[in-house]
């Protein structure tokens, strides 16, 4: 006993120093390319010809990479992009959600040559902002966001930087429209989690795609003032649940969920009620949710999902870097017209007829026939 | 003294060693990523900068929880002691248009009272009712998570954000530009010369003054202090509130320090960090300071070893997670200790077996 | 000749401290054995072993001549050797009957609980062995005296040959004892064999045959009893000669310097502890508490020292009214407390000796100023009692209170308390524990104390101790106060009595 412990503990010294002697020796190499990173400057002045070798870097938003959300939406344009054009990429998890841990995390991945640096999420802006300056040869992509001064709210997009938004107002609508064609006649809800702009444009463009439904396709849904919830949090996910369940409990038959965690809690309840031969669903948001609200017969709850296309700006902006195009300076809206929004490819819980009728509208949409406004007018909240 | 250097310096060696076979258990080089690990927290003056303002509210919690279990109390509620004296000091940074010099003072002092009132509540319901601060301390903090909550919501809401603050204007940040640009633009802030200035004021009034005196004697042994005559139940609410007040501290140096703003729904995991610097620090103030340092290298070197390294974040985590659970569990490695030179001293024993090396080693083990 | 239990050279290590040390501990069948020893002498180490909780890092063990290892309690309980603690592990709203038949239920039908079979054999054994114990009692509405022998029926329901009781006389009145002695002596004619655990040399010349003195981890000898003085017992206990007898002179009252009226307390389960107690204490003199265990002393002195509230009643110390002022205020107008438990009330453990010797004066110049501690003056305060007390520790002033070995601890509190000069000394057991040494030490000093002309209030459960050293005795029954006497003109018997509640008057 006595000898195993001392050998235990010779085995555990040695193997320490073993450890510090080699990395002395991989560190001294091993940090030269990033000390060297400076020098590199030259190639990532924002010239007009492509440039096919550079590094794809991302960090994370609050969450994980695989969210479900944002940043695994991010994540998969990333790796999209990166396999089909032959680069390396990596995420950094930071360890806070404070502008300092955003911009360590930035710096973290440009002194280890990322040099294209992806950022979803609004509260990338302010450390963006920091960032553009701070390494000029570095490219940056802000999802859902423009970069600005900690205490000045206007806009500034360096020209190494781009600022990508979305029509979540079209997303919305698009989804109204397939929601009221699919159910017909019934009452439908809204949850939302904060009662932030792109939540609520998600929450007026539904309402207006239900209306225009309502008034040209014949359908029959409306939707109640009770039944538009801003929860308040994007994480709660016990009161999603109760909300979503007060709503059917008050005859709504189906509920778009644009809140998250909250959202989470909702697509339980109308699982728990679906799997009870109850006709209840919730239209999913952000990403194509159908998985999510599966139930033991293989179906979903999950009638469709109002999708923004995260993903595809994070390719197309890596593509545009290679091709010499990267819009730098600009901020690029997502919309109907670029395909950045809209229901997914496949919609299991749509009729065929359901899903024709939608492609048209959105035609229509495309074409500026049809205008979704993205702000409230009229609608409820 | 230099006991509980040697263990808490195993206990370190400890931590990375198992840091290391988590490395290796996930395919990964751990000398590449320890190189990068310190490479990260230390290439540079700003990294070095970027350590030092990481490990600045560490400090504070260590040194929070630090004192109150020295006076024999456990303060678990740290988290919503910072954010509750965060919340404070930025109601009054907002608020307030004063000259920095003024201003900075002013909102230290509101900070720590915040901190120090969420203290209270546990030190009181321990003194009056004797309910145990470890329960009543957890409650606090979320009490402080809801009440920050909708405070920020209420008093100082960021226009274009509904989870966050305002953001602090210039005279209101500890953020010196002459500190900045020491550190080659990093976030380092004077909230390190505000924690290395309280470490040495608890060091003092633990060691050297007779109100140290009273309620370490409360905290080792209440019995003992009530028949000395000591006013127990007034010293657990000192305690408390002068923990808390260094907690409230650690808020303002994080919340207008390192960051400019408050961010709604998050319970700042420093609270909880501080325990194990605490632990690791020994629970001496100098012991914190340097424990603190220590935390604050692993977490700014961890991003660097992830982005040099094929090692995931996730991983990078755990290993981070593993470093300072390992490192926290000084009591494992004391008794390790005492048993490896009990063994010695016995082997000694069995050699000389005379009385005169008995002695020897029964000096040896004070 | 053939023994039930040997021990061989018994030696047993723990951190640093060498507990045991080579000691062989022969028991015949049918004696009743005492193993004498002062306290740290390695005495319940030795019992620990035999008892499985321990095992001997070297040395042999031997039951009925056979070596066997015991590596747990239950193979001791398999060996017949069963023991009594010092503190009763009896669960205290079971009847006698499930405390005895706990961890060995008797069963019928395999799982339902036969209580009533179990009663009677109890029943019996009980009748066999003279205990007197009703099977069916309440554990806590039965005396201490008879808990004492629900373990005893314990070990005997388990058929225990060989019985351990570890200093069984610390809970019991006089007549107690000479119960136990009597069913002790029952059982060794039952073919049971005893060991008997104590430091109590009268106890041993009552009922034991032979003695094993052990002294420092070591074997001294192992004596017939008979043969052997309490003196030459105690010389090998000690290592040196001691003196039993206190001396000291007629005490020569003075002024009243306590004065209890009619003072009631109650106790921390809100019960009324201490009732409508009143009594003097006079410069000058010694008056000792006399009462078993439990009868309202820690009420009566923490009432005094302002521990605890008293419900009414008035305390005056010189004549002033100190009933509701707090503890600091009693100890600056000379109070001087010697507390029961000397780690749990007395010492800092953490601290060192400096620091715990100014426990109550750390906020008075010199020793602060400021708010500032003064370590120096400290320190030389300090070294001032540990040099006339003679503490003996490892590093002197520095050494951790943790550190001291307990007769030490006692006489750095002693000095503590005696040096700060009070009026009024309250000595709770300042010798419990303690060897005869250390014992003839410390009420040296409490007579000295009395003799410089200060009131003395000695509390303690040790009948002989409040019998040689105070001048007064009162004694306490259930909180009330049975009567006062003169030491001189009383004896154990007497006093015996009234602890047992037995009033002067009423046998008169």
């Amino acid at each position: 006993m006595k000898k195993s412990a001392l050998l235990l503990v010779f085995v555990l010294v040695f193997s320490v120093l073993a450890a510090c002697g080699k990395s002395n020796k991989d560190g001294g190499s091993a940090s030269s390319p990033a000390a060297s990173s400076p020098a590199a400057t030259e190639s990532a002045s924002p010239s007009a010809s492509g440039n096919t070798d550079f590094k794809v870097g991302m960090v994370t938003d609050s969450g994980t990479i695989d969210d479900k959300s944002f940043n695994q939406g991010t994540w998969e344009g990333v790796q999209r992009a990166t396999k089909d054009l032959g680069l390396k990429e990596k995420y950094l998890k930071p360890a806070g959600t404070t502008e300092a841990d955003y911009i360590k995390e930035i710096g973290n991945l440009y002194d280890a040559g990322y040099k294209f640096i992806v950022t979803p999420g609004f509260k990338f802006e302010t450390a963006i902002f920091a960032a553009q300056d701070k390494y000029q040869d570095a490219k940056f992509v802000l999802i859902d966001g423009a970069p600005h001064k900690a205490d000045d709210f206007t806009a500034v997009v360096k020209p190494n930087t781009v600022s990508i938004f979305f029509a979540e107002h079209e997303s919305g609508f698009l989804a109204g429209i397939a929601t009221a064609l699919q159910i017909k006649e019934g009452e439908a809800g809204f949850i939302g989690g904060m009662e932030i702009p792109p939540v609520q444009k998600y929450n007026w463009g539904f309402q207006q795609g239900l209306k225009y439904a309502n008034d040209n396709l014949g359908t029959k849904v409306t939707i109640k003032k009770d039944n538009v919830v801003y929860q308040g949090t994007f994480s709660d996910v016990a009161a999603g649940q109760q909300i979503a369940a007060q709503m059917f409990d008050r005859g709504v038959k189906v509920i778009f969920a644009a809140a998250g965690g909250v959202g989470v809690g909702a697509i339980k309840e109308a699982k728990t009620r679906g799997e009870a031969g109850k006709d209840v669903w919730i239209v999913g948001v952000d990403v194509d949710q159908y998985a999510d609200g599966m139930k033991k017969d293989g179906k979903s709850i999950i009638l469709t999902s109002a999708m923004k296309k995260i993903d595809q700006a994070a390719y197309d902006m890596i593509k545009a870097e290679t091709e010499g195009k990267f819009p730098g300076g600009q901020t690029l809206t997502f919309d109907s017209k670029t395909d950045g929004v809209g229901i997914p490819a496949e919609n299991p819980n749509l009729s065929p007829e359901t899903v024709t009728k939608v492609n048209e509208v959105f035609d229509k949409l495309k074409s500026g026939e049809i205008k979704v406004a993205g702000e409230q007018g009229d609608l409820i909240k | 003294m230099n006991n509980r250097i040697v263990i808490s310096l195993c206990a370190v060696v400890f931590g990375l060693l198992a840091g290391a076979v988590l490395m290796l258990a996930t395919g990964h080089n751990a000398g590449s990523g320890y190189s990068y690990l310190f490479e990260g927290g230390l290439k540079n003056a700003e990294r070095i900068g970027n350590t030092l303002a990481t490990a600045t509210p560490l400090i504070l919690s260590g040194l929070s929880v630090a004192f109150a279990f020295r006076t024999g109390l456990f303060n678990i509620g740290v988290a919503g002691q910072l954010l509750v004296g965060g919340f404070c000091a930025s109601v009054v940074g907002l608020g307030l248009d004063l000259p920095k010099v003024l201003l900075l003072p002013v909102m230290l002092i509101v900070g720590a009272a915040g901190g120090a009132l969420w203290a209270v509540v546990p030190g009181l319901l321990k003194a009056r009712f004797n309910v145990h601060e470890v329960v009543s301390s957890i409650m606090m903090n979320w009490v402080g998570f809801w009440t920050v909550y909708y405070g920020v919501q209420s008093l100082i809401k960021n226009p274009s954000s509904e989870t966050e603050s305002k953001q602090l204007p210039e005279a209101a940040t500890l953020k010196a530009a002459w500190l900045t640009d020491l550190f080659h633009g990093s976030y380092i802030n004077l909230g390190l010369l505000v924690a290395v200035v309280i470490v040495l004021v608890i060091a003092f009034i633990i060691n050297k003054t007779t109100f140290g005196y009273e309620l370490k004697a409360v905290g080792h042994n209440r019995d003992a202090a009530e028949y000395a005559g000591i006013a127990v139940n007034r010293s657990i609410v000192y305690s408390m509130a002068i923990s808390g007040a260094i907690a409230g501290l650690g808020g303002v140096v994080m919340y207008a320090g390192n960051a400019s703003n408050i961010q709604i729904g998050i319970l700042p995991s420093q609270g909880f960090d501080g325990i194990a610097v605490s632990l690791l620090g020994a629970n001496n103030p100098f012991g914190v300071l340097l424990s603190a340092i220590f935390f604050g290298l692993l977490y700014s070197g961890r991003g660097f070893m992830n982005a040099m390294t094929d090692i995931p974040p996730e991983i990078a985590d755990s290993i981070i997670a593993i470093i300072i659970y390992f490192s926290a569990t000084s009591i494992l490695i004391e008794r390790l200790l005492r048993r490896f030179k009990r063994r010695r001293a016995n082997a000694k024993i069995a050699a000389v077996q005379e009385g005169k090396v008995k002695k020897s080693y029964v000096d040896n083990d004070r | 000749m053939d023994y039930v239990v040997e021990m061989l050279n018994i030696r047993k290590e723990f951190t640093g401290i060498v507990a045991n040390d080579d000691i062989t501990l022969r028991l015949k069948p049918g004696e009743i054995h005492a193993l004498l020893g002062e306290n740290g002498a390695g005495k319940s180490t030795l019992m620990s072993i035999l008892f499985g909780m321990y095992q001997a890092d070297r040395g042999a063990i031997k039951i009925n001549g056979k070596e066997v290892r015991i590596s747990n309690p239950n193979v001791a309980n398999e060996l017949g050797i069963g023991m009594v603690h010092q503190h009763f592990k009896l669960v205290e709203n079971f009847t006698v009957t499930e405390n005895i038949i706990m961890g060995s239920e008797t069963r019928k039908w395999g799982v339902v609980l036969d209580v009533k079979r179990a009663g009677k054999k109890i029943e019996e054994l009980s009748k066999r062995y003279g205990l007197n114990v009703d099977p069916y009692a309440k554990i806590e509405e039965i005396s201490v005296g008879m808990q004492q022998r629900v373990e005893i029926l314990k070990m005997l329901y388990r058929k225990a040959d060989v019985l351990i009781l570890d200093e069984p006389t610390g809970v019991l009145t006089p007549q107690e004892i000479q119960d136990l002695g009597k069913i002790m002596k029952n059982l060794i004619a039952e073919g049971k064999s005893i060991i008997l655990i104590t430091h109590k040399l009268k106890e041993i010349k009552e009922f034991a045959d032979r003695c094993t003195v052990i002294r420092r981890g070591k074997t001294i000898g192992t004596v017939e009893v008979a043969d052997t003085s309490e003196a030459q017992m105690a010389e090998m206990m000690v290592g040196r000669q001691v003196s039993f007898k206190v001396h000291k002179t007629e005490s020569k009252p003075g002024d009243v310097v306590l004065k209890l009226e009619s003072l009631n307390v109650k106790s921390s389960r809100k019960a009324l502890a201490l009732h409508d107690f009143s009594l003097e204490v006079r410069a000058g003199e010694i008056v000792g508490i006399a009462g078993v265990d439990g009868n309202g002393q820690s009420d009566l002195v923490e009432a005094v020292t302002g521990l605890r509230k008293a419900e009414s009643g008035k305390i005056y110390l010189n004549g002033k009214d100190i009933t509701g002022i707090p503890v600091r205020d009693r100890i600056e107008s000379g109070i001087g407390h010697i507390p029961e438990d000397r780690q749990r009330r007395g010492l800092v453990l953490d601290y060192t000796l400096a620091e715990n010797m100014v426990l109550e004066v750390y906020h008075k110049p010199p020793f602060s100023r400021g708010g500032i501690l003064q370590n120096q003056a400290i320190r030389k305060y300090a070294d001032e009692i540990i040099k006339s007390f003679d503490v003996r520790s490892g590093e002197g002033a520095v050494s951790s209170a943790r550190s001291l070995s307990g007769g030490n601890q006692q006489k750095a509190i002693i000095g503590r308390e005696i040096e700060r000069n009070p009026v009024l000394l309250v000595a709770v057991q300042p010798t419990r524990g303690l060897d005869v040494g250390s014992i003839e030490y410390i009420h040296r000093r409490l007579v000295e104390h009395r003799d410089k002309g200060n009131a003395v209030l000695l509390v303690s459960l040790e009948l002989d101790e409040v019998l040689n050293v105070s001048d007064r005795i009162a004694v306490l029954n259930n909180g009330e106060l049975v009567g006062e006497v003169r030491a001189a003109e009383t004896n154990e018997n007497e006093i015996g009595l009234m602890m047992a509640g037995v009033r002067k008057e009423a046998r008169a």
